[in-house]
């Protein structure tokens, strides 16, 4: 396959070219890939692909010579508020790129359709950062992954807590343990129960 | 002479193999859809299983391995993050362990339900005809097994599709994925490998680590949550969406209680938040993975949707709460 052979660097240059410029038009051909990859990495032990990164890159520099970036752009502009125009550059950059490889729709961005129900533009703010990183969310996410059985909710918990284990333990170094433990936070214990 | 044998011998294996093939499509095609849900909701709740996953969201592909059993109605799963912080998640019965190796820590959550990994997806119950419509699409195989593709597909744009590969053997699901309002998949979980009803160890069940002088967290168990009658109704509810339930919940020692109702329309659920505070903030959109949320505030209280639903759903249901008059 031309995909393995490009991430062992033995793909001719000439067929490389049109190998990345394939699979930068073609969803269905990058999902494939993209599984072909990650299947193979899993069968081999390897949990990162040099090759598959050198792949990755060269498709986001394809797409980047190519008007698709202002096509995102635009498409940001039209669809989003002003607070997101800020952050477009490289934001939406990484995010062509990551759907070029992977043929997946991001969940913000430069694919947004207009919504059936609006509210004034004005009034909307775009987070652009996961909901992990706005402690008024994330509790609220933690709270519908407890009552939804569903494994994206309760592993989108899990990283949240991560997240707070990482809070918790800055918190640590600086606080006596009675103070660091509020009821509805993670209580520490120094020891295994 | 042998190799005339020898051809008709192969001929005759692949005629029989295209018969077994055949037949097994045509015993697929005895089940309704709904009888494959049906069997798929009994096989994720009985069948020991372990193997590796791939899961495709957000641009992003993560493997992992997984370990199910249930003896006695215990489940007991180890779930390993190949990517990333090499994350484990390890449940026995009730009590989960979430092994955070790069941090050399350990969070013990209690989980009061039976949810397994693959506990999204549509059990029978779902009553179909009004939000959702199921059919078999094909037949595939995946992860070397012969499969059957069942094809949820939603009525409007208030909710995702899901496309399900159910083994034709056990009805055991192989793949999963969310589809989004542009037929494309949102979130695909995928099983590279795996061997059904094996004879699994105990000791494939244990953790990677030793965790021996790691630091221990806890997660305070969460009270039992009282049923609360709520002052709060959706005047624009998208179809097909009824409340489940409603609760006060605390989030933190320092603030004041939420309610928490949960919307549900027998396959994706939206959690709604409602704070007093009108805080001045802007309405905000917000996203992790699949889930979306939607704050808006209406008079002196700030609400929120959460769901595994498109924006269009969490803006309509969070903006059209309204206190009962």
């Amino acid at each position: 396959m031309q995909v393995s052979a490009f991430v062992d660097g033995e793909l001719p240059e000439n067929e490389a070219e049109l190998l990345v410029r394939r699979l930068s038009q073609d969803a269905v051909l990058r999902q494939q890939v993209a599984e072909y990859l990650a299947i193979g990495r899993i069968m081999r032990g390897e949990y990162s692909a040099r090759g598959s990164d050198v792949l990755r890159e060269r498709i986001a520099a394809e797409l980047e010579e190519r008007p698709l970036q202002e096509d995102a752009d635009a498409a940001v502009s039209e669809t989003s508020s002003r607070y997101v125009r800020p952050l477009a550059g490289f934001a939406i950059a990484a995010t062509v790129a990551l759907v070029a490889i992977f043929g997946l729709r991001q969940t913000i961005g430069i694919d947004n359709e207009p919504l059936e129900v609006q509210t004034a533009a004005e009034d909307v703010t775009m987070e652009t950062v996961p909901a992990m990183n706005d402690e008024e969310l994330r509790p609220l996410y933690l709270l519908h992954g407890k009552d939804s059985p569903s494994f994206n909710a309760r592993w989108t918990a899990a990283q949240i807590h991560a997240e707070e284990l990482v809070e918790e333990s800055a918190d640590d170094a600086e606080l006596p343990a009675e103070e660091a433990t509020e009821a509805g936070e993670v209580e520490p214990v120094t020891s295994q129960p | 002479m042998h190799s005339n044998f020898d051809t008709r011998t192969a001929a005759a294996c692949i005629a029989l193999g295209g018969l077994f093939i055949g037949a097994l499509v045509i015993a697929a095609d005895d089940k309704t859809p709904s009888e494959w849900l049906e069997r798929m909701d009994s096989a994720v709740q009985t069948t020991n299983y372990e193997g590796t996953v791939v899961r495709l969201q957000d641009g992003k592909v993560e493997a992992f391995e997984v370990v199910h059993t249930v003896s006695d109605g215990v489940v007991r799963e180890k779930v390993i993050f190949k990517d990333g912080n090499g994350l484990e998640i390890i449940r026995n019965g009730n009590e989960v362990h979430c092994i955070f190796p790069d941090r050399k820590s350990v969070l013990v959550e209690e989980w009061n339900d039976q949810s397994t990994l693959f506990s999204t997806l549509p059990s029978g119950d779902l009553q179909f005809g009004s939000a959702y419509d199921v059919s078999i699409d094909s037949f595939e195989r995946v992860a070397g097994r012969k499969a059957v593709v069942l094809a949820i597909r939603p009525h409007d744009n208030y909710r995702y599709g899901h496309r399900i590969w159910l083994d034709i053997k056990t009805g055991f699901p192989l793949q999963a994925q969310l589809i989004g309002d542009d037929s494309e998949p949102l979130q695909q979980v995928k099983f590279a490998d795996i061997r059904i009803d094996a004879d699994i160890l105990t000791s494939s069940l244990a953790s990677s680590y030793s965790t021996d002088g790691w630091k221990w967290f806890t997660e305070p168990r969460r009270d039992a949550k009282q049923e609360v009658e709520s002052e709060w109704i959706s005047d624009n509810i998208p179809a097909g969406f009824r409340v489940v339930s409603t609760h006060e919940e605390a989030l933190s020692a320092d603030t004041s209680n939420v309610t928490h109702m949960l919307y549900s329309d027998g396959l994706a659920t939206v959690s709604v938040f409602i704070a007093s505070g009108n805080d001045q903030k802007k309405a905000k959109r917000s996203s992790v993975g699949a889930s979306n949320s939607y704050t808006t505030l209406i008079g002196d209280y700030r609400v929120t949707a959460v769901g595994e639903v498109p924006w269009a759903t969490v803006e309509q249901i969070a903006g059209s709460m309204r206190l009962r008059r």
